[in-house]
């Protein structure tokens, strides 16, 4: 029955410069049901939101509310629609209060002046009808958390949303706000609502919803009944997939350890712990993975070693020299390079050329600077080197970086990095968005310079890089590691548990 | 769809200087509109403006004179502008050096003269890098914004310096408050028998090719090209951010000090109260509309010095005032700006027209 769907979104394809965001992507949601849309970081469900509200215009595909076509091109077709999108970060005034938010750009006026009263009114109306407690008057800056996602729902629902969007509501609260927040959404679809929530954590998914659709890489996996599926079932959809192996494995014995941090604690920048005590150490010739779903505290480890963020607690180590707290260039002397995980941000200068992004970091040594002046033809030889043996396609050395597409750009990073040739390396989700070739290209030179006794630190989603690369794998969940294995102990399921929080190791048992 | 492609590349390789020209013409029709309202002809009118500005040999060199501060003081918030700082305490900068080159060359007695010049120059510089770099220093170590701390720092730069000279080392009995005037041996060299323009125009035309050969070729404008595109990149390959902006706002301030020195030192021979009509207002404009490129800054500088020029001119040959100059210049930057030329060469509108085929497939 084509009606009964309140929202579809019909084989929606999105290309970023060097990602396929969205790869004929279809999603049918039935009107009056909670529809999960699960997958890691990156895999597109953020990409395939903003284009259901109209932050993103999708190359092609088709949009239908209610069975009827529709064109979104902004947030205000969305809510014209009967859309409504609670974001993952608030849109909130903080110095507003509960109603003034929820009324923000909707006021009601009476004679050019704002009602408050009735405006007070009608939240309490509202916030009594879906059980979503606030007090009116409350200056929102004063609220916890989960209430202000409260607020949020409220600002959705006064708008006449009848599908509400949920982009990882859970993330930021305590157990006992999920429990809340969870009771909320169900009355929301008592009422007729139609809800979808964005999230990667698979317990909340068999909690809550009625269908899951889970995508990977930009694509539909498939959609199942949440009754009909395992947690473990879901795992393997999220993170699983098949590439051609690559590259061989010398026979080495680890050497000195080069990498080692202690109890390392990182805090993001609301005061919570992200990484709370890690202890691990890389040795030479040794490729260490960190394996888990992304946004459980790998991203904030990896840059408070690389001294891009601050550390809490505990210390690091590198070629046993404390590099806790120093900034990125003395990291860097004490012999570490970086490819880091988001290459157009932090890993390229986009709108610098090829060559300039190439000797980055060089730029005031012998020879690329004579007393201070860039040697050109130095300059020159070097990243046209670099491009040959990377195979870098570019027309030239001096178009800007931005034209290069995302296999590139990550070549452009690893080639820059590698040439450093430090002791350790780390490497965080190098073939992100890459297609067979280039992800086959990266992995062999991993193994390569672990063939030459570098360290390297590997931070990966992908299990099947995880598999291909590692000597040992560690499983990061919610900040700590909770598993430590070889590859072949462990099985891609088992370890799919351990990634999704449902199992881990006791401290004596991944010590042992 | 190629050659569209094509014609969006070259639009976007040339973009600033296409933007210059069709913002230049918008703002003459506009001019000439408000001319015309005011019942005069706009067609003489500019005449007389263009003949003042380029019409002989003395008002060409009256045009660079008017020019030298204008680029001098643009350069002085392009290098901000490239490294990602923003300073608009260039005026006070200019004052706080005009005022430091005024004193070395009032009280520095006794050396020849191009050593003299070169002292007083030189102190212009050295006191308003002091003057101006600690204000991003404040920035990366307290977070306190530069655009604010340094749009402020112009009101203490130009009341003490405007203090300075009405005590401390007022000319006795002179009507305003300024300094005495300058050595002879601290003369900036005119370069013409008649007019104003002298060394200063030449000094800001090489400072132009000098600071762009620095900001493209050395690895000191390697940093600062790397820290204005992006910062994060650049504390990521191990560039003392922090370190290299506080520079660069020293750096700036330097030149805006140069700019006051050239004024002293060249012009006026003394430092006198409110010694610039908004000379570093007026720069941070040229550097906007020479996109920050130096070289740029020397062709945009002229172009506003000779709007001056001409408006004087045209104000003495005709009814209309030479204010009509200040409401071109602001018509152009406006204009410019605003980026409103073209707009169906524009990405975003591309991007609309896309969608516009995905929706409605049947009307394409």
């Amino acid at each position: 029955m084509q009606d009964s769907y309140a929202i579809e979104l019909l084989n929606i394809t999105k290309n970023f410069p060097g990602v396929l965001a969205n790869d004929d992507v279809t999603l049918q949601v039935k009107k009056g049901q909670i529809h999960a849309l699960v997958g890691e970081n990156g895999a597109g469900k953020t990409t395939l939101m903003n284009i259901l509200y109209g932050l993103i215009h999708p190359d092609s595909g088709q949009i239908r509310v209610d069975g009827r076509d529709v064109s979104i091109r902004s947030p205000r077709d969305a809510i014209g629609s009967g859309l409504g999108m609670v974001h993952q970060h608030f849109m909130l005034v903080p110095s507003y209060t509960t109603t003034q938010n929820i009324f923000l750009g909707n006021e009601i006026n009476r004679l050019m002046i704002v009602d408050q009263k009735q405006a007070e009114r009608e939240v309490q109306e509202i916030s009594e009808k879906y059980n979503l407690l606030v007090n009116p008057k409350a200056v929102v800056r004063d609220l916890p958390v989960g209430v202000q996602q409260r607020v949020e729902i409220l600002k959705v629902l006064q708008r006449g949303a009848n599908t509400i969007v949920l982009d990882e509501p859970t993330a930021v609260l305590t157990p006992q706000e999920c429990d809340e927040l969870f009771v909320i959404v169900r009355s929301l679809v008592a009422d007729g609502k139609t809800v979808i929530i964005i999230t990667h954590k698979l317990s909340e998914v068999k909690a809550i919803s009625d269908c899951v659709t889970v995508l990977r890489r930009g694509k539909v996996i498939g959609t199942v009944l949440t009754k009909d599926v395992s947690k473990e079932e879901l795992a393997s959809m999220m993170v699983g997939s098949n590439l051609p192996s690559t590259g061989e494995r010398k026979k080495l014995d680890p050497g000195e350890f080069i990498l080692k941090t202690k109890d390392l604690v990182v805090r993001d920048k609301f005061n919570t712990d992200v990484v709370r005590g890690v202890s691990l150490s890389v040795h030479q010739g040794e490729i260490v993975t960190i394996a888990g779903v992304e946004g459980n505290g790998q991203m904030e480890f990896v840059e408070a070693v690389t001294g891009l963020r601050k550390v809490f607690a505990g210390r690091a180590f590198v070629c046993d020299q404390d590099i806790t707290n120093l900034s990125p260039d003395k990291v860097r002397q004490c012999g570490l390079a970086h490819v880091p995980g988001d290459r157009i941000a932090t890993g390229t200068n986009v709108k610098a050329s090829i060559a300039d992004n190439l000797i980055a970091g060089r730029h005031r040594q012998l020879p690329f600077s004579t007393r201070g002046w860039i040697n050109s033809k130095e300059k020159q030889k070097f990243s046209q080197d670099l491009v040959d043996r990377y195979k870098i396609k570019t027309p030239s050395l001096d178009v800007r970086a931005k034209t290069l597409s995302g296999g590139n750009l990550q070549k452009v990073v690893a080639a820059r990095e590698m040439s450093f040739d430090t002791p350790l390396l780390v490497v965080v989700q190098p073939t992100r968005g890459l297609d067979i070739a280039s992800t086959g290209f990266i992995h062999e030179i991993l193994l390569e310079m672990r063939n030459c006794n570098k360290a390297i630190l590997l931070v990966s989603t992908e299990l099947d890089e995880v598999f291909e690369l590692s000597d040992r794998i560690l499983v990061m969940y919610e900040g700590e590691i909770v598993g430590e294995f070889t590859p072949e102990n462990v099985t891609r399921e088992e370890l799919g548990l351990y990634m999704a929080g449902v199992k881990r190791q006791s401290r004596a048992e991944s010590e042992s | 769809m190629s050659v569209k492609k094509r014609l969006q590349d070259v639009f976007e390789q040339t973009g600033s200087l296409r933007r210059a020209i069709v913002s230049i013409l918008l703002a003459m029709v506009i001019g000439a509109l408000i001319v015309y309202l005011q019942g005069d002809n706009p067609l003489v009118a500019y005449t007389a403006l263009f003949r003042s500005a380029f019409g002989s040999r003395a008002s060409v060199f009256q045009t660079l004179a008017n020019s030298t501060p204008l680029i001098v003081t643009g350069i002085a918030a392009a290098i901000t502008f490239r490294t990602g700082v923003v300073n608009l305490g260039v005026e006070g900068q200019l004052y706080m050096g005009g005022l430091a080159a005024a004193l070395v060359g009032v009280y520095l007695e006794g050396v020849p003269s191009f050593l003299h010049v070169f002292l007083a120059l030189l102190a212009g510089c050295v006191v308003s890098f002091i003057w101006a770099a600690p204000f991003q220093w404040l920035r990366v170590q307290f977070g306190a914004n530069e655009l604010v701390t340094t749009t402020l720092s112009n009101y203490v730069a130009i009341l003490l310096t405007t203090y300075l000279v009405a005590y401390p080392f007022m000319k006795p009995g002179a009507p305003l408050a300024m300094t005495k005037n300058v050595l002879p041996s601290a003369y900036l060299p005119r370069l013409v028998s008649q007019g104003r323009l002298n060394l200063g125009f030449i000094i800001g035309a090489v400072l132009c090719v000098f600071v762009w050969y620095v900001i493209n070729r050395s690895s000191l404008g390697f940093e600062f090209r790397m820290i204005g595109a992006n910062k994060r990149f650049s504390h990521y390959v191990g560039i003392r951010v922090k370190r290299m902006q506080v520079l660069a706002m020293g750096l700036s301030g330097a030149a805006a000090g140069l700019a006051g020195a050239i004024e002293v030192l060249g012009t006026q021979h003394r430092f006198i109260q409110n010694i610039s009509p908004g000379y570093g207002w007026v720069g941070v404009l040229v550097a906007l509309m020479a996109s920050n490129n130096p070289i740029a800054v020397l062709p945009v500088g002229i172009l506003f010095g000779a709007l001056k020029t001409g408006g004087l001119g045209m104000e003495a040959a005709t009814n209309v005032p030479s204010e009509l100059s200040d409401v071109l210049q602001a018509i152009i930057i406006l204009f410019f700006a605003a980026n409103v030329v073209f707009p169906s060469l524009r990405k975003e509108s591309v991007l609309k027209k896309k969608h516009a085929e995905i929706a409605h497939p049947e009307e394409v």
